[in-house]
């Protein structure tokens, strides 16, 4: 058995935060190594709202998470700007919503220090025409919308550059400690070929978010998270192109934030037991819908595209408080766990809570209490330096794809996932860089199957690839190819994948588009005589299981 | 106020058949629709019944007619004239198709390299049906930047038995099988992707292009030598080869013959991803036969309701730009499709709604609509949704009774039927749009159209 | 569903985001008429819907004073002609047509436009200038050097179905027709009160074509309405607006669309029928002012409501039972191509429904999608070619009929028809008043009395 590698600090949980602290670790110069039982982003991070905070949703109720808001939002907009969409944003009072926090509310933007006008009601309306006429006041904030993969990706990217390590799909599954509660080995277990392989850290930061009770529960610490479901409604178009608030306290489906090509509704919070186990009822899906018709009185006529859920990495604190403290005031927003002191692990520090707003600055107080322990100086730079591959460091434009294709010419010839206008050449830069992953991977690096036929025409042309390439023995770290099962499979899996998203919203066109979807799959080209086609007749699953207590795998 | 015998509403299988019997028949027939969907979206053959473990679409259609509430309940006997009336009017048009009901169901190869069983296929299908010899070889035969057919996907699925026999269960129903069906499936399957003359950085390669690249009989004709070629270096010996369904347009049976004359070996189409050209051929057959009888077809007009006395339809409303249009209908035939169609339209609130005429639909409660996996073995319950009619295909109530007079309701709107994994939608379509045309045609149908007053003798309108 | 309710949700809003309804079918790019003939347009689905979810500003009407949009995304739509089939056949009522056009003005959007394409858009400066400057206009434009001029230094194709100018405006000949009363803009309640009233006369919007081109196709039908009892008002009117919006001018045509809606917008009101002999124009009042530029208010639409195209309005009459049909004998075979303007009003092709009240007369449709010079889109140097392979089929047909002339009730299909086949070819009116003519004891005559002064241009002769 080979000798365990070792590294400085061993991260567990590859979000928004886990990279933001491998970037952070590695410019300080530790080696480090960040791991994730699946793919970089598939947590919570990759099921955000999209929404960069102004933290004007804050102001009122907690200055302090609005200003680190704000300040995270320049920053962001700084060094990853090709992550970051400029949308503007605007909160809105609508009939319903009271007016003592409408009128306290530009004042309270002000005092945390966020940009905050107050606009024509008639401007807005102008704008945005699908808005709510009945508006009372308007106040635009420097919302914005953040896209979680190329974040990750980029901030991964210059965690590399300086030595970091980055295995996604590695599962940590055993710790192994000394009698006096230090972590001298970490097991991780291959989610794809089941192989282990060990490694020794000095230091191990568990950004796990949601999962940080099961990754604790290795070390033996009894750590509960109270996992915070939020649904969230995606909407084939846009129908608006600046993320709206409801000004108002917060509470469920009161913010429309315009992602890509579409615009979602959000969102709800629902405490669950298992951030891998959790559904989408029905009555959410109409909760959220009455909701957002307060803001777009013509919602009930758009084509609803999808449904899906993320889960907050919510602490439920039952142990005296034993926050670190540097010297500065921490928000409750976000909580760094030393468990020396909670449960005399000295090696073990969990970071939970937070959004991906300020995943950086998360980042960057744990590792500066990691840093303090293991004396190490090196002050924080990751604020400074913009992100490697932001191009020509201009923001995210929705029309990049169509634009960059009409110049090349145009057509569809090259175009494999026609909706969201993802070309051959794409794809197998892809498939170059990241195989061996599954369609969903795909799916989060390139847009596959997100548009308003939901895979339907693509899945198919996406196998091919793959079954192509498996033939030419061009598949990265597979040579030998693939078995015709396996690429079953692939298939298979990701046309339930996207059948979960649907069947919560299954109604109007998106149930026409599913049942055409299933007309191609199962008429035309005979799905069901594939080997992995037959499954178990529903007879052996409850039949009627009751809408809000669906049990299906994590979706989106 | 112009006045139609019959409106048929939807220009699918369904909608089509009736129609055009209904215009053999003498009826003055309007047939509008919103849009083109069914036929190009679907294969093109005449799929008839392939319930699991039938060996015939006869016996198919008798053992889903023993399924409570299938139309075939009403319609089995009718299937066997209507298809023969079908297959006559398009060959017309010089479209024929191959296999009979009598015949067993084969598997035929599909553009992800699984099997379905059918029956009835267009001609150029048709060297599918045909048993497979000990030492034959598959060829398949995908054409170079052509994304909607990828042959070594294809070729590694099919040279898989397990594909092929999990088709062709039934011989054992007592039916002549005399071979083992395990071996009936090509000895080797290969894939080959040809680049066809002028393909090469084009920048819109799809199903249509090909297709009118094919109806050009010089383009043509080069491009099978070049598939020649590849298939004769591929190897010797018998063998078939299996190309995307992409041989002509308006011209496919001359390209299909020019294929014959050109290619080593016998060569059959594979459906595709909509468009789907032979489901294009066949509906501009069928529209050609219903214009040649007279009939008048207006496409991309909905109708947005209809006018009714007490259990009659007595006016049919289409939006015109502005205004409405209205057609007075002795009786109407509704073939608006399924909810792939839009004939069935599920609502936010759980209901499922029939729009036209706002017809009693037959659905499971919305708690039960959909499986919890996007393709189990017994489908989702909503697929059995629809349009319940009597015996004349008159739609009717929970309580049974008669809601309209003079509606005929056909195609995927009937309720009871899984068109999918049944396979028996076309089957279904045509037999319905027969009887159709029978009740509402014959003499003892005359009460149904009500009083015609033409508004000028001779006229069309 | 009523057709209020319909025409209440088409605003601008609603046909930008009918984008939603998309199902990915590709039925639309079955039939494109210019994704068939050339590769630089890819296709109603991947510019319309596809493209839309990619542009900003989806929600605002096209060239809006509102938030000046980042660049375009868009290049390769510029090559749709507009033809409405795709609108026409797609199953989920998407109006990828207009999203289209809506692209194109985005795009052109803060860019100067062409000289070419604002001298499209000044129809009625060109005409006036032409009409006065004849003969010396006609010559210019029949001169093969000057036309080699234009295409090198306008990009208007040399051989571009150009009209002749006429020699004298209509507006200026009406004076001396007895049926018709020329109104003018702030006529006080006196005048108004010379006007006959609604149940005997229309008002006629004869549009730029009738005006400077063709006043006997405005003449044929003052005369053809004056046969059925209705006198006609010519009020003041300018260019509708839709030759601007074609070529991405929305500005303009806003202005255009306001100036015309204050003019009839009275009349609608108090009870009179607008009626239009181009489909362009009477479609134009129908619903792109309201879908295209958003212009939705109470005058727009009783304008909207009481525009009605001529063959139309006669078809109506007939409904009613009060058309004049002493149509005397016209013995011959006439071709006839329906307009996509005129299948986008969804009135079916009332045209034929009047010539099959003409006894000998042999009126046989066509049954081509589109000519191709869509508007002003197959006179332009780089899209003429695409637009002749687009109504090659057509040509052909029409050629290949033994008939001395033709018939369509679109201006500029008329003058792409005539250019590429040689035949004369007419308004439908034209023929009714002819056939009106013939009704007399004298022998079977032919349809060409009342033919226009001068004989179309034939460039390059």
């Amino acid at each position: 058995m080979s000798p365990a590698q070792s590294f400085d600090i061993l991260i567990i949980g590859g979000g928004a935060t886990g990279a933001g602290l491998v970037r952070d670790f590695a410019r300080r110069g530790l080696r480090s190594l960040l791991v994730d039982k699946g793919d970089l982003g598939s947590g919570t991070s990759g099921r955000h709202h999209g929404l960069l905070h102004s933290g004007g949703r804050y102001v009122v109720k907690d200055a302090l998470a609005a200003r680190e808001c704000i300040d995270e939002n320049r920053i962001i907009r700084r060094i990853a700007p090709a992550s970051v969409e400029d949308t503007g944003g605007y909160f809105v009072a609508t009939p319903d919503d009271p007016d003592e926090y409408v009128d306290a509310f530009a004042a309270a933007c002000h005092a945390s220090g966020v940009p905050c006008e107050e606009v024509p009601v008639a401007e807005l309306l102008r704008r945005e025409p699908a808005l709510n006429p009945a508006i009372r006041r308007a106040f635009r904030v420097p919302d914005g919308g953040l896209e979680p993969w190329g974040l990750i990706e980029a901030t991964v990217a210059d965690a590399r550059a300086r030595g970091a390590q980055i295995w996604p799909y590695q599962r940590a599954v055993a710790m192994e400690l000394t009698a006096g509660g230090r972590i001298v080995s970490v097991d991780l277990a291959d989610e794809r070929s089941g192989s282990v392989t060990t490694v020794a850290p000095r230091f191990v930061v568990s950004a796990a978010g949601a999962w940080a009770g099961s990754v604790a529960a290795l070390a033996g610490i009894k750590l509960s998270m109270a996992p915070g479901k939020g649904t969230m409604l995606i909407f084939n178009q846009r129908m608006t192109d600046a993320v709206i608030n409801r000004c108002h306290r917060p509470a469920d489906g009161d913010i429309m934030v315009p992602v890509h090509e579409v615009a979602i509704l959000g969102t709800t919070e629902i405490t669950v037991d298992d951030p891998d186990v959790y559904g989408i009822g029905r009555d959410e899906v109409a909760q959220l819908m009455v909701e957002g018709l307060k803001l777009f009185p013509d919602l009930a006529r758009m084509r609803l595209l999808r449904a899906y859920a993320g889960v907050r990495p919510l602490y439920k604190d039952d142990q005296p408080a034993a926050a670190v403290k540097d010297g500065r005031e921490i928000s409750r927003a976000h909580l760094i766990i030393d468990h020396e002191t909670r449960d005399g692990v000295g090696n073990l520090v969990s970071i939970v809570g937070g959004k991906i707003t300020t995943h950086r600055l998360m980042a960057e107080q744990t590792v500066d209490a990691v840093c303090a322990k293991l004396g190490v100086a090196e002050p924080c730079t990751t604020a400074e330096e913009v992100l490697p591959g932001q191009g020509d460091a201009a923001s995210y434009w929705l029309g990049h794809r169509l634009a960059e294709h009409e110049e090349d010419g145009g057509g569809d010839a090259d175009l494999i996932c026609e909706c969201e206008m993802l070309t051959r050449a794409s794809l197998d830069r892809f498939l170059d860089a990241r195989w061996p992953c599954s369609l969903d991977d795909v799916r989060r690096g390139t847009r596959l199957g997100m548009g308003p036929c939901q895979g339907g025409f693509c899945t198919f042309r996406a196998v091919g690839i793959v079954a192509e390439r498996s033939a030419t023995g061009t598949l990265p770290a597979q040579p030998e190819g693939l078995s015709p099962e396996a690429v079953d499979q692939i298939l298979l899996d990701f046309l339930d994948e996207r059948f979960r998203g649907t069947r919560p919203i299954a109604w109007g066109r998106q149930l026409q588009e599913l049942w055409i979807t299933a007309g191609l799959y199962g008429g035309v080209l005979g799905l069901e005589s594939l080997s992995a086609g037959s499954r178990p007749p529903t007879a052996e699953i409850a039949p009627a299981i009751a809408a809000e207590r669906e049990t299906v795998h994590a979706q989106g | 106020m112009p006045r139609a015998d019959v409106v048929v509403i939807g220009a699918g299988l369904a909608g089509l058949t009736a129609a055009i019997a209904l215009a053999d028949a003498g009826a003055r027939v309007e047939l509008v629709a919103r849009g083109h969907a069914a036929t190009h979206w679907t294969p093109g053959g005449f799929d008839c019944a392939a319930p699991p473990s039938a060996p015939t679409s006869t016996v198919g259609i008798e053992r889903l007619a023993a399924r409570e509430g299938h139309p075939y309940g009403i319609l089995a006997g009718d299937v066997q004239p209507g298809l023969a009336f079908v297959r006559s009017i398009v060959g017309e048009a010089g479209l024929m198709y191959r296999g009979e009901l009598e015949d067993l169901l084969r598997p035929v190869p599909t553009a992800i390299g699984g099997t379905r069983r059918v029956g009835i296929v267009p001609a150029g299908q048709g060297s599918a049906l045909d048993r497979w010899s000990a030492d034959e070889r598959l060829i398949v035969c995908g054409i170079t930047g052509f994304k909607d057919f990828w042959p070594s996907l294809i070729a590694a699925s099919l040279a898989r038995p397990s594909v092929w026999s999990s088709a062709s269960a039934g011989a054992g129903d007592g039916l002549a099988a005399d071979a083992d069906p395990d071996d009936d499936r090509p000895a080797r399957v290969e894939a080959v992707s040809v680049g066809l003359p002028g393909q090469a950085g084009r920048r819109s390669i799809n199903a249509m292009e090909l297709g009118q690249a094919f109806d050009d009989a010089a383009w043509r004709r080069e491009a099978f030598g070049r598939i020649a070629r590849a298939v004769e270096a591929s190897g010797h010996g018998p063998g078939r080869i299996a190309m995307p369904a992409v041989l002509g347009i308006a011209d496919h049976a001359a390209a299909m013959a020019d294929a014959a004359e050109i290619l080593p070996l016998a060569m059959f189409e594979v459906p595709l991803v909509p468009p789907s050209l032979p489901g294009l051929r066949l509906y501009a057959a069928l529209r050609g036969a219903f214009l040649r009888r007279g009939g008048r077809l207006s496409i991309g007009e909905p109708v947005i309701r209809m006018e009714t006395d007490g259990r009659r339809v007595t006016v049919v409303v289409l939006s015109a730009a502005v205004r409405e249009r209205r057609i007075g209908a002795g009786a109407v035939v509704l073939a608006t499709g399924g909810i792939a169609g839009g004939g069935l339209i599920g609502l936010a609130d759980g209901r499922l709604q029939e729009p036209v005429l706002n017809l009693p639909v037959e659905a499971p409660g919305v708690e039960d609509w959909l499986a919890e996996q996007a393709m189990c073995d017994d489908g989702h319950p909503l697929e059995r949704a629809g349009v319940r009619t009597d015996a004349q295909l008159r739609p009717i109530d929970a309580a049974g009774d008669v809601v309209y007079d003079n509606v005929a309701v056909v195609g995927s709107l009937l309720a009871g039927q899984r068109a999918v994994a049944e396979r028996c939608g076309d089957g279904v379509a045509i037999a319905s749009g027969w009887r159709a045309a029978a009740t509402l045609g014959s003499s003892s149908g005359a009460a149904l159209r009500g009083s015609l007053q033409p508004t000028v003798a001779g006229s069309r309108i | 569903m009523t057709i209020q309710d319909l025409v209440r949700e088409a605003t601008y809003l609603d046909v930008a985001m009918s984008a939603d309804s998309c199902l990915k079918c590709n039925v639309c790019n079955t039939v494109c008429p210019v994704s068939r003939v050339t590769d630089l347009f890819p296709g109603p689905k991947y510019v319309g819907p596809q493209a839309q979810r990619f542009r900003l500003g989806t929600t605002l009407p096209p060239q809006s004073d509102v938030a000046p949009h980042d660049a375009s995304p868009d290049r390769w739509v510029d090559y749709c002609s507009g033809c409405g089939m795709c609108t026409l056949a797609c199953p989920a009522d998407v109006k990828i047509a207009e999203i289209n056009n809506r692209a194109r003005a985005e795009m052109k959007a803060g860019h100067r436009p062409k000289l070419r394409d604002w001298l499209f858009g000044q129809t009625d400066l060109v005409g006036r200038l032409g009409v006065i400057f004849t003969p010396i206009s006609n010559w210019s434009l029949q001169n093969g050097l000057i036309r080699w001029v234009l295409q090198v230094v306008m990009g208007i194709h040399r051989k571009a179905p150009l009209p002749a100018f006429a020699r004298r405006t209509l507006r200026s000949r009406l004076g001396r027709v007895d049926s018709v009363t020329l109104a003018r803009r702030g006529m006080d309640a006196a005048g108004r009160a010379k006007e006959p009233p609604p149940d005997r006369a229309v008002v006629l919007f004869h549009g730029c074509a009738a005006n400077y081109y063709e006043p006997h196709v405005a003449l044929a039908a003052i005369e053809v309405l004056r046969r059925n009892g209705y006198e006609t008002i010519v009020p003041e009117q300018v260019c509708c607006g839709l030759p601007l919006m074609n070529n991405g001018m929305y500005v303009q045509a806003r202005s255009r669309a306001h100036s015309n809606i204050d003019v009839l917008a009275d009349y609608a009101r108090r009870g009179y029928r607008i009626v239009g002999t181009s489909t362009s124009c009477t479609h134009t009042f129908k619903a792109e002012y309201r879908e295209m530029l958003d212009i939705d208010d109470e005058d727009a639409r009783l304008v909207a409501e009481a525009t009605w195209d001529i063959c139309e309005f006669l078809v109506d009459l007939h409904d009613d039972g009060r058309l004049d049909t002493r149509f005397g004998r016209l013995d011959e075979t006439l071709p006839y191509h329906p307009p996509c303007q005129l299948k986008g009003h969804g009135i079916g092709i009332p045209a034929m429904d009047l010539f099959a009240l003409v006894p000998g007369l042999q009126a046989i449709d066509m049954d081509h999608d589109c000519c191709g010079v869509a508007g002003t889109y197959g006179l332009k140097k780089e899209k003429y070619d695409i637009a002749m392979a687009v109504g090659d089929p057509l040509f052909k047909r029409i050629r290949e009929t033994d008939s001395a002339q033709a018939a369509c009730d679109s201006e500029t299909c008329r003058w792409q028809i005539q250019t590429a086949t040689g035949r004369p070819t007419r308004h439908p009116v034209e023929i009714l008043a002819s056939a009106y003519a013939a009704f007399s004891d004298a022998p079977a005559a032919s349809a060409t009395v009342g033919a226009p002064e001068r004989e179309p241009v034939t460039p390059g002769r």
